[in-house]
This record gives structure tokens, C-alpha cells and sequence, in this order.
């Protein structure tokens, strides 16, 4: 008689078991499930939003995308332009900073051969960047680009990631280099001078720019990991 | 209270005994490192003012100019001196769960609280970084992404809630999407250059 109680009693607790094992499983496949919708409506969501402003931004002004205009300042240039090298920069950015003295340096080496050009990319999300480039084309209104563009990234520690307008410093480097004050404060604030880095920065996007500094030898993107990779590039550049 | 064995398999099932002590391992090595790639990019970084860190790749992924704030030194000393100290008390707790180490509920709770201090202070950081500072440094994303799983998987062990703990990859699933969200919001010129 009690055998056959237990008997029973094991089955049904077998039966639990089983049926208790399948609703993990289930529940664990219904987390899986929603896990996967989520993610997947999320990944579709954020696609979506890319092409539309990609569809909306971009369509517009595909037409003439120049690594080099006429306006774009030459730091020197070498007879015949054999051999260019374009800088996309941000005056504010750290790497830019440490690829400047880099620059000089090749500028003395390769006088007379290379011709290197500077073009405006300021990132949003550094705070003075485009001010600093709005300086700077305001110099280079009067002929002082490169005094300007020198004198940013020599103290670029000085002023450089502090959130806060740096404007006054900026007119200190313009007097110092011995400007019209009231035509570059002008400049400094016409909105031309912002469309003119504006443009630069549009040049730079419809090439591939992503960060700065992003370098151009001869119109293809280089990548290079150090100053002989430049050096490299160049004097094959000059070879062939 | 005594328990049936039933009962307590049913508690441990709710508790994650598999993946639990799995994710305290994984996740706390890959924590250590992060913590310690940092600890190590801040030396050589006083070292050298100039030194440009291994992860400052652009101007949105740079974590040199994030390490050189006051938000990286909270408490008066480098951030990942923490969560070298902390990363490798989850290791420790992950492998002795995984040995078979069965733990009083204080430990829990302390496990808890230390969770809950790391999440609450990721959090922080996550808004200093997007909102304050303006960039991104990927060893610290690393650690954001460790520390929220620990926390939800840690929470739902001592603190069950049948719903939740039914969805639980679906909690940590939004909560990552929602930070992902800030991030794509706030660099959104940046992630557009891109493509």
C-alpha cells in the first residue's frame, strides 16, 4: 500500500521536475527572444536615422570637392608642385600639437621640393577649435597665416581643452604679431572668415577625413605611424 | 527555516549559479586590465606631459586629454587605482564561486554595496565623460561595460524579483542601448563624418 503511495509520489515529483524544466526553458528562450528584438529594433532604429541625415546632408553639394583651392593657404610651395602634402588640422587637437614641429622640421628639409598646404578641419568637441581657426583666417586676411598658425601651436598647451572662450588670448597673438586690430577683430567675426573654414571642413568630409591631423601626399590619404613614415612617402613621391 | 532540496536548487537557479561566477571572473579580469592599461598610460603620461597614450586615437577617442581632468582623480588619486583593487576582488569571488565556495549573506550584501558604489561612480563618469569633458577614452568605456552587467547580475542574485530575473539579459540589454544612445547623440557630427 505505502509502496504504492511512494511509487506515486515519485512520478508526480518526476512529472514536476520535467514540467518545471521546460518552463526555465521556455522563459529562457522567451529572454533570449526579447534580448535579440531589442537590440536588432535598436540597430534598425539607429541605421535609419544615418541615412536619413546622410540623405539630407549629404545630396546637396557633392559637386566639387578639391583637396587643394586656390584659396587654401600655402604654408611654401615648390616650383611646379611636383609633390604636395595637404594637412587637414584642428589647432586645438593634442596629436595636431605634436605633428606641428614634425612639419617645420620637413618644411626646412624639403624647401624648394614639397609643397605643403594647411586646411581647417576644428572638431566640434574641441571648445576653442574653431575660434582659433576663425583667427587665424583672420590673420591670413593680412598676410600673416603662418605667423598665426605658428604662434597657435606653439603655446597650444597654454590654451588648449580649457572650456572656457579663449578669444582674448587669441586677439593677444594677432596684436603681438603686429596686426590692424580693428580689421582682424572684423574679420575675426565676419561670418565669411567661418564659411571659408567651413568649407574646408566639407572639402574634408567628402575626402574621408575622420580625425586630425589627416595628411594627403600627392591626393592619397597617408597613414603614417611616425616622421619617417612621412619622410618615406615623400621621397618616394619625389623619386617617382 | 529548513529547505527542501527542491526549494534551494530553485533558489540557486534564480541566483545565475552558472553564469554568475562566470561573469565575476571574466568580467573582472577584463576590468583588471582596462584598469591597469590606465593605471600604467597614467604613469607614463606623468612621466612624460607630451606622452600621447596608446588610446588616444581621434579626437572623440582620446583618452590623454581625459586623464589630464580633476574628474580623473575624484578622490585625490588616479580613478583606476580603484578598479584595480576592485576588478580584482571580483576575480577572487568569481573563481572561489566557481571552486565551489559557498558565502554568508554579509558577503553578499558587501558584494553588493561594492556594486553599487562601482555602478553609481560609472555613472558619474559616463556623464563627466560625454556631457563635462567631451571625449571618449576606450579603456574606460571597457570598464562602464563591465560594471553595469556586475551590478544588474550581483542585484538580481541577492535581491530576486521573478520578472526581472526572467528577463535579465533584456535589463542589461537596454541599459547598454540607452548609453550607447547618449553616445551617438552626443558625437552624432562626429559619427556622421564617418560614413
Amino acid at each position: 500500500m505505502s509502496q504504492q503511495q511512494d511509487r506515486g509520489e515519485a512520478r508526480r515529483a518526476k512529472l514536476q521536475a520535467v514540467q518545471a524544466e521546460q518552463e526555465r526553458s521556455t522563459a529562457r528562450r522567451r529572454n533570449t527572444t526579447v534580448t535579440f528584438a531589442v537590440v536588432g529594433a535598436f540597430l534598425v532604429i539607429v541605421a535609419g536615422v544615418f541615412a536619413v541625415t546622410k540623405a539630407t546632408s549629404g545630396g546637396g553639394e557633392p559637386q566639387n570637392v578639391q583637396l587643394v583651392r586656390s584659396d587654401s593657404h600655402r604654408l611654401q610651395s615648390a616650383p611646379g608642385d611636383k609633390v604636395t602634402l595637404v594637412e587637414f588640422l584642428d589647432f586645438e587637437c593634442e596629436a595636431c600639437g605634436a605633428a606641428f614641429p614634425v612639419i617645420e622640421q620637413l618644411r626646412k628639409q624639403y624647401s624648394g621640393k614639397v609643397t605643403f598646404v594647411a586646411r581647417y578641419f576644428p572638431i566640434a568637441s574641441h571648445f576653442n577649435a574653431e575660434r582659433a581657426a576663425r583667427a587665424v583666417e583672420a590673420a591670413a586676411k593680412q598676410g600673416k597665416f603662418e605667423a598665426m598658425y605658428q604662434q597657435m601651436y606653439q603655446v597650444q598647451k597654454q590654451w588648449a581643452e580649457k572650456k572656457v572662450p579663449a578669444d582674448e588670448l587669441f586677439r593677444s597673438f594677432a596684436r603681438g604679431l603686429g596686426l590692424d586690430m580693428a580689421a582682424w577683430e572684423k574679420a575675426y567675426n565676419d561670418p565669411t572668415t567661418l564659411a571659408r573654414v567651413e568649407q574646408d571642413v566639407a572639402d574634408g568630409k567628402a575626402l574621408g577625413v575622420e580625425g586630425t591631423p589627416t595628411f594627403f601626399l600627392n591626393g592619397q590619404k597617408l597613414q603614417p605611424t611616425s616622421t619617417d613614415d612621412i619622410k618615406a612617402a615623400i621621397d618616394a613621391a619625389l623619386a617617382g | 527555516m529548513l529547505l527542501s532540496p527542491a526549494d534551494t536548487a530553485q533558489q540557486d537557479r534564480a541566483g545565475f549559479p552558472r553564469l554568475l561566477p562566470v561573469l565575476l571572473l571574466v568580467g573582472g579580469l577584463i576590468g583588471l586590465a582596462a584598469a591597469f592599461a590606465l593605471t600604467v598610460e597614467k604613469i607614463a603620461l606623468l612621466k612624460d606631459p607630451d606622452y600621447v597614450p596608446s588610446c588616444s586615437i581621434n579626437p572623440v577617442l582620446s583618452c590623454g586629454s581625459i586623464m589630464k581632468t580633476p574628474q580623473a582623480e575624484l578622490f585625490g588619486f588616479p580613478n583606476p587605482l580603484l578598479g584595480v583593487a576592485s576588478f580584482a576582488v571580483l576575480v577572487t569571488v568569481g573563481a572561489a564561486l566557481l571552486a565551489g565556495a559557498r558565502f554568508h549573506r554579509w558577503f553578499w550584501y558587501g558584494l553588493q554595496l561594492g556594486a553599487t558604489l562601482g555602478v553609481v561612480f560609472v555613472h558619474w563618469l559616463i556623464y563627466q565623460s560625454l556631457f563635462v569633458i567631451g571625449a571618449l577614452c576606450p579603456y574606460c568605456m571597457i570598464v562602464w561595460a563591465v560594471t553595469i552587467p556586475t551590478f544588474v547580475y550581483v542585484t538580481l542574485r541577492n535581491f530576486p524579483a521573478r520578472r526581472l530575473t526572467r528577463y535579465h539579459s533584456v535589463i542589461v540589454a537596454l541599459w547598454f542601448l540607452a548609453v550607447i544612445t547618449l553616445i551617438l547623440i552626443r558625437f552624432w557630427s562626429y559619427w556622421s563624418s564617418l560614413i
